[in-house]
C-alpha cells in the first residue's frame, strides 16, 4: 500500500500555495494533517500529481479570540484546539466535538481546516461549524472570502471551494457566556465515524431560548442544519416547550444514508433519541438548578 | 517524483539525506533509518502499530510523509530504554503486567504511552485508555495493557504530587 | 552409557526414574514470571518477516482479479514490464514450469486443481493473476496497476444460498459441494425421539465470515540459494510444518528447505501454512534466482487472505419435561469459498457438540459449499459452532421450561464422578471437568443476587442480562492425524553452564520461550535466568506442527519435562561420580548439583563433560546433551465455565459488558499470566465475533469491508476486565497441563450471546445471527424485521432496506480533499478508477457518496449477468469419514464406524433448515454477462 509518485511542495505563504494549486490545474491535493489524505494515498484511492503541504504556512496556525468569538487557523491541529483553554471557555460544544475526532494520535496531526474542508458527512467538526454559525475563511488568487459554513457544503466531500482556493481559518461567532452546549454522538467504537451525531448551542435568557444552532452529522450527504428545529426552539420558553415536536422537526431536515454499519432508518430512530436526551440535558439542567 | 533533502534527529542521532516525496515516515524509519520496531499494521491509520513520537507528540508514522519530518525530533520504541538497557517506565510496566503477546502492536502502544506520560504530564487513567482506543491489539484482550495503564497513571500522579 | 533413544515408544511408562532426593517445591511452575521475549519486543527489537533484509532482494506486488467469477479473456503484462525498476512480471504460464500441489494442513491434495496464480478462470475477487517483481514495493505496485486483465465476468456464487442453487463454482464439478458427511434426515429412532419429545426445539445459528486478522499480515522472503537450497523467512505458526508443506507442495524432496520465523505477529490459524501468494513468490524467486520479499498489506489481508467461520447450523433438539436432553439432529453448512485451504465440512463441530453433556442420540448432516469467495482457513477453535449452538440452545430451552440456565446445565452436564463416558458418537471421554468449573463459577458469582438486580433494573427500564456457558475443548491432539505429532525437545548444558533448549515450539505471542524455560528450570534444577530457548527455525529440532490445536503446553511441555529429567539424571550421575556419592543423593537446585555439603555448578560439570571426558563415570559418553520426543495421550481436554453480565441500551441497541468471569480448568498452569493472556485474547476475539467483526460481500462478490474502519476489531473499550478462577485439575499428560490456546475464542461468543438474549428476553427469543450489531438488536427490540442486505455499492436505497428509503444523497463530483485542494478523479492517473492497483475491484464512483464505507471503498455493481436458477435433484452421496476425520483424508470412515447410505434422489432444499431463509433478492438484469476490465486507461 504505497502512494503513487507525486511532487511535494511546502510553501510558506498562502499566495504560493494557491499558485501551486492553480498551476497543477486540478492535479494537486492539499496536504494538511494528512489523516484522511494519507490513507487515501496509501490505498491509491487518491492519485494526485502534486501535494501542497500547507502546514508550514505560519498564517494558518493559531487559536485566537476574535470579534468576540473564536478564530482557528486552518493548520491548527485538532489536539491544539482540544487543549486550548479558549475552546472550552468560549465554545464548550466545540471542545466536546473535537474530543471525538479520530484518536489521540491522529488528532496530533489532523487539522481543523482539513476536517472542515474535507466535508466528511459523518465528521464532527463540519457539523459543529455549521451548527454554531461559523464562517470558513479562504484564500485564492482572486482574493479572500468568508463563506458561511451553512453554505459551504454541497455533497459528500464536495464544497464550494474553487480548485485553487484554500481554507485559511474558521471563524466561530460569539455565543453568550452562559449558553448551553449540546453534543451527542453514537459510534461503534471510540474514534470511529459517527453512526449518528448532533451538535449545537442554545443561548438562553430570561427563561427563553434566544438563539439556537443545531446540526446533525452522519444524517445526510453533508452536515445537516436542523433548521425547522432551530425555528421551533427560537423563542421557546424553557418552562413550556415541546421536546417531541423539536425532535420531529429536527429529523424532518435529515436524509440519513445506509451503510453496512447502520441503515438510514436506524440513524433516524436513534438520532431522535440522542437529540431528545441531549436537549433535556442542555435545557433541563438549568431548570433543575 | 520530487526528492527532498531532509535533516532530522532519530532517537537522539542525526540523520541527513534525500527522501522520495511519496515515502511515508514509517517506511523511511524502517528502511532508511533501521528502526524496524516501527510496525506497519494497516497503513491507513487505524491500528496504531506504527505510532512514533514526533516533537513530543504521538503520531501515526504511516500517515506522515518522511519529508514532513524534516527538522523534527523523532523517537521510536528503540529510543526509549536507557543505554544500559534499563527499560523506560512504560516498557517496564508492560513487561511486569504481561501487556504483550506477539509484540507487533507493542511499539505503538509503548510510544503512545511514553509521549503521554512524558515528564511534566499527568494524564489520568481514563485519558490514557482513551488514547489507546486507537491502538489495536489482537492477542492480549488488553488485560495487561489496562493494568499497565493503571500503574502508569498512578505513577505519574505520585511523581506530580 | 547407552545412547539416549531418539524416540520414546511409550508415554508415561518410559519416564526416567524420579529422583529419590528430597522433593522440591515448585519454584518456577505456576509463577507469573516476566516473559523472556518481552525486553526485545518492548524495545522494538523483534524480528518479524518484514524486518528481514537480504542482499539483492527485490519486492513483489500482485495484480489481482477485479471480479469474482469469469474467464480471463486477455492478460497483458507489457506495460507493467516497461516501468522503470521492474525486474519481471510473471503469470501462471511462467509458474507452470514448476508443478505445484497446494496441499492442505493434512498434506492432502485439493479437491479441485489450485494454481498459485489464476490461469484461465478467476474464482474470487482479488485472486492473484500476475506477480510483479521490482526494486521497491512502491514500484511493484505502480507496475501491478498497469497489468491489463480483461475478464468475461459471470454472475458469482457468493452466499451459502447461492451455492445451493447457483451454477458450480468449478465447472468440472457437478455442484458446489466441497465435502459432506452424515445423514440427510434423522434415523427412525432419533426421529421418534424428536417427534415424541415433551419439548422439541429447533434452534438456528448464523455465523458471519471472519478475518483472522493478525496484526502482522502474511509475508515471505524467499531466498533461492542455488539449485539445492531454499531459505524462507515466512510468518507462520510452525517453521517445521511450513518446510514440510513447501517441500510437499512444490515437489522438492531433494531441495534443502529451511524456514525461519523468529517473531510472528499473531497467526490464529491463518498462518498454519502458506498459500497461493507465498507459493507464487517462492516460484518467482526460483525463476529469477533472486531473493524476493512480499508483505501482504492490510487491504489484501482483509480481502484476499483466506477467511473463516461463515456457517449456518440448525439443531433440532428433544428435551424431557425436566429439561434433560433426549436427542438431537444437527444440520450444518459451511461456506468454504472457492479454494479452501482444506476440503472441509467441519465434522469436528458434531464430534465436540456433546462430550460435556449427556445426550443419548445424535445425528447430523454436514456440508462444505464452494462459493466465489476467498477460501476457507482455520481460525482459533474452528469447530466453535458446537459451543455456540449448544449453549445458546440450552438457554433457549431453559427459558421455554422456566428453568434457570444454571439448572438446565446441572441436569445435563457430565460430572467427573461419572467418568469415563462414551459420547453418542462413540468418542471416549475420561478426563473433563465442565460441571466442576461451573460449580466453581457459582461459588464466586451470586446468580440469585444478580436476578434480583436484573428484576429491579427492568422495572427501571434497564435491561441487564447474565450469560453462562460451559464447554470442553480437545487440546494437545497427537497421534491420530498424520500432521498432529508429538514433540521433540533437545536440551543441553553448554560448557558455560547455560541451559539451552532447541525446540520446535513456535510462538506467535504464546510465550513458549518463557513457559518452556520455566518447565526446564523446574525439572532440571536450573536457574530460570540461565535457561535459553531457541525456536523458530526448521533446521533445528524435529518435526512438529507448532502452534495448532492448543497443543504446545501439553505436547512440548511434556517433551521438555522428560528431556530435563533425562538431563538431570545424567548431571546427577556425573556429580555423584566427581563428588563421591550416589546419584540419588544429588540434589539439583539453582544451577548447582549438591551432595551433602559439597556442590558443583552446572558449568563445572559441563566443563568435565565436554572437555575432560576421562573424568566422567566409566562408559558415559561426553557432553551434556539429551533429546526426547514425547507422545502424549491422543487428546487432552480442557474445560471451562464462563459468565458475563451485560446491559443492553434499548434505545440504541448498544451492548455494554459489565463483568466477565472465567472458571477455567487447563490443568497445571506453567505461567498463570500466560494462561490468562491466552484466554483473554480468545475472549476478545469472541467479543469481536459476537458484536463487531464481519466480512461483508456485495452481490458481485466484492468484500466491502476492506479496511480497519470497516472491519471492526475490538478496542480496549470493547473488552472488559476479566476475572479469572483457576480450577487446575492436572491432566494425564506429563506435567499435567491442558491446552488453553483456543478456548476463549470458542466459549466467549455463546457466553455473550446468552447474556444479550437474557437481557432481551422480555422482547422475545433473540435470533442468533452474528454479529449482534446495534441496528440488528434495535430492530429485534422494536419488533421489526432486520434484513441484512448484501449491499450493492452504487445502488442507492436498495431493496431490503427496512423502512422507507431515505432520499438519495447527491453524488459528489470531484470531491475535495483536506485543506480545500482539488485532487480529483480525472487526473492523470485516475483513468483506471479508484482501485487498489494491485488488488480489488475497479470502481468509478466518488470516494464516498454518503453511503460508502469509511474510506469510500464500497464497490459499485456493474453488469452482473443473469443468474440461472435451477433446482437440483442430485443424489447426495456420502463421503466417508471417521471420528475427527478431515474430509481430505482418503482413509477416513464414518463416525461410529458404520457405513450409511443416503437415499438417492433427495433434493437439497428438502432438508430441515434449508427453507428457513427466503431466497435473497438479486439483481438479474437481462444482459449478457458483462465484460469487466481492470485495464488501466490508455
Amino acid at each position: 500500500m504505497k502512494p503513487v509518485p507525486f511532487d511535494y511542495y511546502a510553501p510558506r505563504t498562502v499566495e504560493e500555495a494557491a499558485r501551486l494549486l492553480a498551476e497543477a490545474a486540478g492535479g494537486a491535493a492539499v496536504l494538511a494533517g494528512g489523516q484522511t489524505l494519507l490513507p487515501l494515498l496509501n490505498l491509491r484511492m487518491s492519485q494526485p500529481l502534486v501535494l501542497v503541504d500547507i502546514t508550514r504556512i505560519p498564517e494558518l496556525k493559531g487559536i485566537r479570540e476574535a470579534e468576540g468569538g473564536l478564530w482557528v487557523g486552518a493548520a491548527t491541529t485538532q489536539n491544539e484546539l482540544l487543549e486550548s483553554p479558549l475552546t472550552a471557555r468560549l465554545l464548550p460544544a466545540l471542545a466536546r466535538a473535537v474530543r471525538h475526532v479520530g484518536h489521540h494520535a491522529t488528532r496530533n496531526r489532523g487539522t481543523v481546516g482539513g476536517s472542515i474542508a474535507l466535508g466528511e458527512p459523518a465528521a464532527e467538526l463540519p457539523a459543529t461549524a455549521v451548527a454554531l454559525g461559523a464562517e470558513v475563511e479562504t484564500y485564492s488568487p482572486r482574493g479572500r472570502r468568508r463563506i458561511p459554513a451553512r453554505e459551504f457544503y454541497l455533497a459528500p466531500y464536495a464544497t464550494v471551494l474553487e480548485g485553487d482556493e484554500l481554507v485559511t481559518g474558521i471563524r466561530f461567532p460569539p455565543w453568550p457566556a452562559e449558553h448551553r452546549p449540546l453534543f451527542a454522538e453514537l459510534a461503534r467504537r471510540p474514534g470511529d465515524f459517527a453512526l449518528v451525531g448532533v451538535v449545537g448551542a442554545l443561548a438562553v435568557a430570561e427563561g427563553r431560548v434566544e438563539r439556537a444552532g443545531l446540526a446533525w452529522f452522519a444524517m445526510g450527504p453533508t452536515p445537516v442544519v436542523a433548521r425547522r428545529a432551530e425555528t421551533l426552539l427560537q423563542g421557546a420558553a424553557l418552562a413550556d416547550w415541546d421536546p417531541a415536536a423539536v425532535v420531529e422537526a429536527a429529523l424532518a431536515d435529515t436524509a440519513p444514508f445506509d451503510d453496512h454499519h447502520a441503515s438510514g432508518e436506524y440513524r433516524r430512530a436513534v438520532g431522535g433519541r440522542l437529540l431528545a436526551r441531549a436537549l433535556e440535558e442542555a435545557l433541563g439542567r438549568r431548570e433543575a438548578a | 517524483m520530487s526528492e527532498h533533502q531532509i535533516h532530522l534527529r532519530i532517537n537522539g542521532l542525526s540523520w541527513s539525506g534525500a527522501v522520495e516525496a511519496r515515502q511515508s515516515l514509517a517506511d523511511f524509519l524502517r528502511e532508511r533509518a533501521g528502526c524496524t520496531g516501527v510496525h506497519l499494521g494497516c497503513e491507513h491509520g487505524v491500528c496504531g502499530a506504527c505510532t512514533v513520537v514526533v516533537d513530543g507528540r504521538a503520531v501515526r508514522s504511516c500517515l506522515m510523509l518522511a519529508v514532513q519530518a524534516g527538522g523534527s525530533e523523532v523517537v521510536t520504541a528503540e529510543g526509549l530504554a536507557a543505554p544500559d538497557g534499563t527499560l523506560h517506565p512504560v516498557q517496564q510496566a508492560l513487561l511486569e503486567e504481561h501487556g504483550l503477546q506477539c509484540g507487533f502492536c507493542t511499539p505503538g502502544i509503548v510510544t503512545t504511552l511514553a509521549a503521554l506520560t512524558a515528564p511534566g504530564r499527568t494524564p489520568s487513567e481514563e485519558e490514557l485508555l482513551a488514547a489507546l482506543s486507537g491502538n489495536l491489539c489482537r492477542c492480549t484482550g488488553y488485560q495487561g495493557i489496562r493494568r499497565a495503564v493503571r500503574r502508569l497513571a498512578r505513577a505519574v500522579r505520585e511523581v506530580a504530587s | 552409557m547407552k545412547r539416549e533413544p531418539l524416540q520414546a515408544a511409550a508415554v508415561v511408562a518410559e519416564r526416567p526414574q524420579a529422583p529419590v532426593a528430597p522433593a522440591r517445591t515448585a519454584r518456577y511452575v505456576g509463577r507469573r514470571v516476566p516473559r523472556k521475549e518481552d525486553p526485545r519486543l518492548l524495545t522494538g527489537h523483534g524480528r518479524y518477516v518484514d524486518d528481514v533484509v537480504v542482499p539483492g532482494m527485490f519486492h513483489v506486488a500482485f495484480a489481482r482479479s477485479p471480479v469474482a467469477r469469469g474467464r480471463i479473456r486477455r492478460l497483458e503484462t507489457r506495460p507493467a514490464r516497461e516501468v522503470e525498476g521492474v525486474q519481471a512480471v510473471f503469470t501462471q504460464a511462467d509458474l507452470d514450469r514448476f508443478p505445484t500441489t497446494l496441499v492442505s494442513f493434512f498434506f492432502q491434495p485439493p479437491d479441485v486443481p489450485i494454481t498459485p496464480l489464476a490461469r484461465d478462470r478467476v474464482v474470487y475477487a482479488g485472486e492473484p493473476v500476475a506477480l510483479v517483481v521490482a526494486t521497491s514495493r512502491a514500484v511493484a505496485e505502480d507496475a501491478a496497476s498497469l497489468v491489463e486483465i480483461e475478464i468475461d465476468e459471470e454472475p458469482p456464487v457468493v452466499t451459502l444460498e447461492d451455492a445451493r442453487h447457483g451454477p458450480p463454482v468449478h465447472p468440472e464439478k457437478p455442484d458446489n459441494i466441497n465435502a459432506e458427511l452424515g445423514d440427510e434426515e434423522p434415523d427412525p429412532e432419533l426421529a421418534a425421539i424428536l417427534d415424541s419429545a415433551p419439548l422439541r426445539l429447533r434452534h438456528r445459528v448464523v455465523h458471519q465470515r471472519i478475518c483472522q486478522s493478525p496484526m502482522e499480515t502474511r509475508g515471505i522472503v524467499a531466498c533461492p540459494e542455488g539449485r539445492d537450497e531454499l531459505t524462507l523467512y515466512v510468518t507462520c505458526q510452525s517453521p517445521h510444518l511450513v518446510a514440510r508443506w513447501v517441500a510437499t507442495a512444490l515437489h522438492l524432496p531433494e531441495t534443502a528447505v529451511r524456514v525461519i520465523a523468529k517473531d510472528v505477529g499473531g497467526g490464529f490459524g491463518l498462518k498454519n501454512h502458506p498459500w497461493k501468494e507465498e507459493v507464487a513468490v517462492i516460484l518467482a524467486a526460483r525463476l529469477l534466482g533472486r531473493p524476493l520479499k512480499w508483505i501482504e498489506d492490510r487491504y489484501e489481508n482483509l480481502t484476499t487472505a483466506n477467511q473463516a467461520r461463515e456457517q449456518e447450523m440448525t439443531l433440532d433438539l428433544a428435551f424431557d419435561a425436566e429439561g434433560r436432553l433426549l436427542g438431537a439432529f444437527g444440520d450444518y453448512h459451511l461456506n468454504v469459498g472457492a479454494h479452501p485451504q482444506l476440503s472441509e465440512c467441519n465434522v469436528a463441530v458434531h464430534m465436540f457438540l456433546w462430550p460435556a453433556y449427556h445426550l443419548p442420540r445424535y445425528g447430523f448432516i454436514s456440508r462444505g459449499w464452494y462459493t466465489n469467495t476467498v477460501g476457507y482457513a482455520a481460525y482459533r477453535g474452528p469447530w466453535a459452532m458446537e459451543s455456540l449452538i449448544r449453549e445458546t440452545a440450552l438457554d433457549r430451552a431453559a427459558r421455554r421450561l422456566g428453568l434457570d440456565p444454571v439448572e438446565i446445565r446441572r441436569r445435563n452436564l457430565v460430572r467427573r464422578s461419572e467418568l469415563p463416558v462414551t459420547t453418542c458418537l462413540g468418542m471416549p471421554v475420561d478426563d473433563i471437568s465442565p460441571a466442576e468449573c461451573l460449580e466453581r463459577l457459582l461459588e464466586y458469582l451470586d446468580v440469585a443476587a444478580f436476578r434480583r438486580e436484573q428484576e429491579e433494573a427492568r422495572r427501571a427500564g434497564r435491561y441487564l442480562g447474565l450469560g453462562i456457558a460451559t464447554y470442553v475443548e480437545p487440546t494437545g491432539a497427537a497421534g491420530e492425524m498424520p500432521v498432529m505429532t508429538g514433540e521433540l525437545a533437545q536440551l543441553r548444558v553448554d560448557p558455560t553452564g547455560q541451559v539451552v533448549a532447541t525446540l520446535s515450539t513456535h510462538s506467535q505471542g504464546h510465550g513458549t520461550a518463557t513457559t518452556m524455560a520455566q518447565l526446564i528450570a523446574e525439572h532440571l534444577g536450573a536457574r530460570y535466568e540461565e535457561v535459553v530457548v531457541f525456536e523458530g527455525d526448521s533446521s533445528r529440532g524435529g518435526f512438529s506442527p507448532g502452534a495448532a490445536g492448543s497443543r504446545q503446553a501439553v505436547v512440548a511441555g511434556g517433551a521438555v519435562i522428560l528431556a530435563a529429567e533425562r538431563l538431570a539424571d545424567r548431571i546427577r550421575r556425573i556429580a555423584a561420580h566427581l563428588l563421591g556419592g550416589e546419584p540419588n543423593q544429588v540434589v539439583l537446585e539453582e544451577g548447582r548439583a549438591r551432595l551433602g555439603e559439597r556442590s558443583l555448578s552446572f558449568a563445572e560439570i559441563a566443563q568435565v563433560a565436554y572437555g575432560e571426558p576421562k573424568r566422567l563415570p566409566p562408559g558415559m559418553e561426553p557432553g551434556l546433551e539429551v533429546q526426547h520426543r514425547y507422545q502424549p495421550p491422543p487428546v487432552t481436554f480442557s474445560s471451562a465455565a464462563n459468565a458475563c453480565v451485560v446491559e443492553v441500551d434499548t434505545a440504541t441497541g448498544f451492548v455494554r459488558i459489565l463483568r466477565w468471569i472465567v472458571a477455567e480448568d487447563c490443568g497445571v498452569e506453567i505461567n498463570p499470566a500466560v494462561v490468562e493472556g491466552q484466554v483473554a485474547g480468545g475472549l476478545a476475539q469472541s467479543i469481536g465475533m459476537a458484536l463487531l467483526e464481519e466480512v461483508v460481500f456485495d452481490e458481485r462478490g466484492n468484500v466491502t469491508t476492506p479496511t480497519y474502519k470497516d472491519y471492526l476489531l475490538p478496542t480496549i473499550f470493547d473488552v472488559p476486565e476479566i476475572e479469572f478462577l483457576h480450577v487446575g485439575i492436572p491432566s494425564k499428560a506429563v506435567g499435567g497441563m491442558r491446552g488453553v490456546g483456543e478456548g476463549g475464542a470458542i466459549i466467549g461468543t455463546p457466553t455473550l450471546v446468552n447474556a444479550i438474549a437474557d437481557a432481551l428476553a422480555p422482547f422475545g427469543e433473540l435470533p442468533v445471527e452474528l454479529p449482534l450489531t446495534p441496528p440488528k438488536l434495535l430492530a429485534f427490540i422494536e419488533g421489526r424485521s432486520y434484513a441484512p442486505r448484501r449491499r450493492v455499492a452504487g445502488d442507492a436505497a436498495s431493496p431490503g432496506a427496512a423502512g422507507e428509503p431515505a432520499p438519495v444523497p447527491a453524488r459528489a463530483e470531484g470531491g475535495r480533499r483536506p485543506g480545500g485542494g482539488a485532487a480529483r478523479r480525472g487526473g492523470r492517473r485516475l483513468g483506471h478508477g479508484d482501485r487498489h492497483p494491485h488488488g480489488g475491484p475497479a470502481d468509478d464512483r466518488p470516494l464516498r457518496d454518503g453511503r460508502g464505507t469509511a474510506f469510500g471503498l464500497a464497490r459499485k455493481s456493474r453488469g452482473a449477468g443473469r443468474v440461472r436458477r435451477r433446482r437440483r435433484g442430485k443424489p447426495v452421496a456420502l463421503r466417508p469419514g471417521r471420528g475427527k476425520a478431515r474430509q481430505d483424508d482418503p482413509e477416513v470412515r464414518p463416525p461410529g464406524g458404520g457405513r450409511r447410505d443416503l437415499g438417492q434422489g433427495q433434493t437439497g432444499p428438502a432438508r430441515p433448515g434449508a427453507g428457513d431463509r427466503a431466497a435473497p433478492v438479486r439483481a438479474t438484469p437481462d444482459s449478457a454477462p458483462a465484460r469487466a476490465s481492470a485495464r488501466s486507461a490508455p
